[in-house]
């Protein structure tokens, strides 16, 4: 078996097992609700937490950075040099949600699926850990906006971790999803787990999934409807109504994907081009040179998002869906247009047209 | 692990060899890349597909491949209407820009054997067409009858002219111009694109036949109503679509409509693909 136990004082030997390779990042706890990754050093080792509300600013930024660097450009003599600048430094994360897992599967399918393959992604990717942990407690780990049981992405991640740890109580269960998760089973610290832990896993899980407040049952109905065209413009525009077009759902997004391109100046001669998060929610994300602009009108653009995530052909050309229950939507959203309001939005909306339709015939 | 030039958003260094003025903001820019080999791989692109054309320090963006792979120049016709356009514009000969593709689905010009080819262009429409005429001329034989309808609002604003100019002359091709206000020199047509269909001698054929249509937003959908007049199908009538884009290989997410999109999925689709994007265009 791939599980082992490792005693609660003993866990954060995985992170110095793990930074004798790797630059770790690991959750900590600012003021207030802010939670974030960072990289571990000697000095914050210790205050690293694994039951705390899950940060905001989500952990794909360690596979794909908020501004990523792209190339630097150097000019010589009336030409060019070009120096891509590929990220390969080894890192691990230790402390990821498993809808966070989950997002970084979706962007592997997308980044690295079809033609082509981002090489910035890949070579990020390819030198990436994870560590996940199971979210267990419901008054740390869980909030009333997280939905993964209904994204089935959660709370405990099924694969795409190299190792997850789950707190059985008195000790962390360790199980290891890649041969290099079970290498580091060779540590004197880790000891065997035996049937009664993993039947004490399976009740613990099962007693957390009760614990979840968000229930979007409609969310099978609603990538039917949304992948048919059956979503009234006048849903659309209910919802494009309450959109303030922050951009804040997709820059909190674990699985949105969308990157604009920027050349800057970094001295004389010299340039770097960069690549940013971009969000369909702003009016210039569709804008060509010369003004014309497809997609004018708000709601136009929410129903974007809400389309590329829900829409079947998507899901099925990914095996994989761009919501993964996290929640962070619903908590930065102004207009109260997280995914969860959205399918309510739709079921309401659909109710109402079909007892139209049933009083008409 | 991969070289370096396996990445896909390198641009590759080219070279600008002269510039032509077209009409008023648009100039064709040939040019060629500077590694050899380079060039040689390149050339064997297909008519509609595109590139994305680097200005170093102000950007990239996507840009129609009017050359026909039959022929020896590499060229980009452009106006210039933003930040990277206009910087292209400033470029002297021998100055040095970025190129990566070619990109998209290009026509699919094996598929269109043996059937008669009308293209329909307003304005700089003609660019993103001009690929795909000189392709089927080069192959002529692999085709039935070959028309061109292609408008401007004046005569000053017909674009390739020296093309025209030989598409007029030249067997195997009909041609026909018209312009929405002639001047002094005018002889020829007058009025819309769409009017050329009812002019004398020109029996534009249904049957067997695939119309390409490229030119400003009203300008298709009038066009479009006047095919479908004429009887033609929805997929047989076929265009290529522009879009933002920053990446040009399915990554960026700009050019996505509905579920497809413009970089890898077109920017070549039938006019039964593009009713059932679910957008705008």
């Amino acid at each position: 078996m791939r599980a082992r136990l490792i005693a609660k004082p003993d866990v954060l030997r995985i992170v110095d097992l793990l930074r004798q390779e790797y630059e770790v990042l690991a959750p900590f706890r600012g003021r207030g609700r802010d939670t974030f990754f960072e990289a571990v050093t000697k000095a914050n080792r210790d205050r690293i937490e694994l039951h705390l509300p899950n940060p905001y600013y989500p952990p794909k930024r360690y596979v794909f950075p908020h501004i990523e660097k792209l190339m630097r450009i150097k000019q010589t003599d009336g030409t060019y040099e070009l120096q891509p600048t590929l990220d390969e430094t080894p890192r691990a994360i230790f402390g990821i949600r498993s809808c966070d897992v989950a997002g970084i599967d979706h962007l592997d399918r997308f980044y690295l699926g079809r033609d082509y393959r981002d090489t910035y992604y890949e070579h990020r990717r390819r030198n990436l850990f994870l560590v996940n942990v199971v979210c267990t407690d419901p008054e740390h780990d869980i909030d009333e906006n997280c939905f993964c049981v209904c994204t089935d992405t959660g709370p405990a991640a099924k694969d795409h971790f190299d190792l997850q740890l789950m707190d059985l109580g008195d000790v962390y269960m360790a199980v290891a999803g890649t041969p290099k998760g079970e290498s580091l089973f060779s540590d004197p610290v880790f000891q065997p787990a035996g049937p009664e832990h993993v039947e004490r896993r399976r009740a613990i899980l099962a007693e957390t999934r009760r614990r979840f407040k968000t229930m979007t049952s409609w969310f099978a109905a609603t990538v039917r409807y949304v992948s048919q065209g059956k979503i009234l413009d006048k849903t659309w525009q209910e919802i494009g109504s309450r959109c303030l077009e922050c951009g804040g759902c997709t820059y909190v997004c674990p699985a949105c994907t969308c990157f604009t391109v920027s050349d800057r100046r970094v001295g004389p001669g010299e340039y770097e081009r960069v690549r940013l998060w971009d969000s369909c929610a702003l009016h210039g994300f569709t804008r060509m040179a010369g003004g014309h602009n497809p997609r004018h009108a708000v709601h136009d653009r929410r129903n974007r998002r809400f389309f590329r995530k829900l829409a079947h052909y998507f899901i099925q050309r990914e095996l994989s869906m761009a919501c993964v229950g996290c929640g962070r939507c619903v908590a930065v959203c102004h207009g109260d247009i997280g995914m969860p309001s959205v399918v309510e939005m739709i079921r309401r909306a659909t109710v109402e047209t079909e007892s139209a339709d049933a009083v008409a015939r | 692990m991969p070289s370096p030039a396996d990445n896909i958003y390198l641009p590759k260094l080219a070279v600008l060899d002269r510039v032509v003025d077209e009409i008023t903001d648009v100039r064709t820019f040939f040019w060629h890349f500077e590694d050899a080999a380079e060039q040689a791989a390149f050339r064997r692109f297909m008519p509609g597909q595109f590139a994305q054309v680097s200005l170093f320090g102000v950007g990239e963006f996507p840009a129609s491949l009017p050359p026909s792979p039959t022929e020896e120049e590499t060229f980009f016709t452009i106006r210039t209407v933003g930040s990277c356009s206009a910087a292209l514009h400033a470029l002297q000969p021998g100055a040095r820009f970025g190129v990566r593709g070619p990109y998209g689905n290009g026509f699919p010009m094996d598929a269109y054997a043996g059937r008669n080819l009308v293209f329909v262009a307003g304005g700089i429409g003609l660019i993103p067409l001009r690929s795909c005429i000189i392709y089927a001329l080069a192959h002529r034989e692999k085709f039935g009858r070959i028309q061109i309808f292609y408008g401007s609002k004046t005569p000053q604003e017909l674009m390739y002219r020296p093309d025209l100019k030989e598409w007029e002359k030249a067997g195997g091709i009909e041609c026909h111009l018209t312009v929405d206000r002639g001047d002094d020199g005018w002889t020829g047509h007058t009025g819309v694109v769409g009017s050329l269909f009812q002019k004398e001698g020109v029996n534009l054929p249904v049957e067997n036949t695939t119309a390409f249509v490229c030119g400003p937003p009203i300008m298709f959908r009038f066009v479009i109503m006047d095919l479908k007049k004429l009887g033609f199908e929805d997929r047989n009538i076929v265009s290529t679509l522009e879009r933002y884009m920053k990446c040009g290989v399915g990554k960026c997410g700009h050019c996505c409509i509905g579920v497809s999109y413009v970089c890898v999925d077109g920017p070549v689709f039938t006019f039964e693909q593009i009713r059932k994007l679910g957008e705008e265009i």
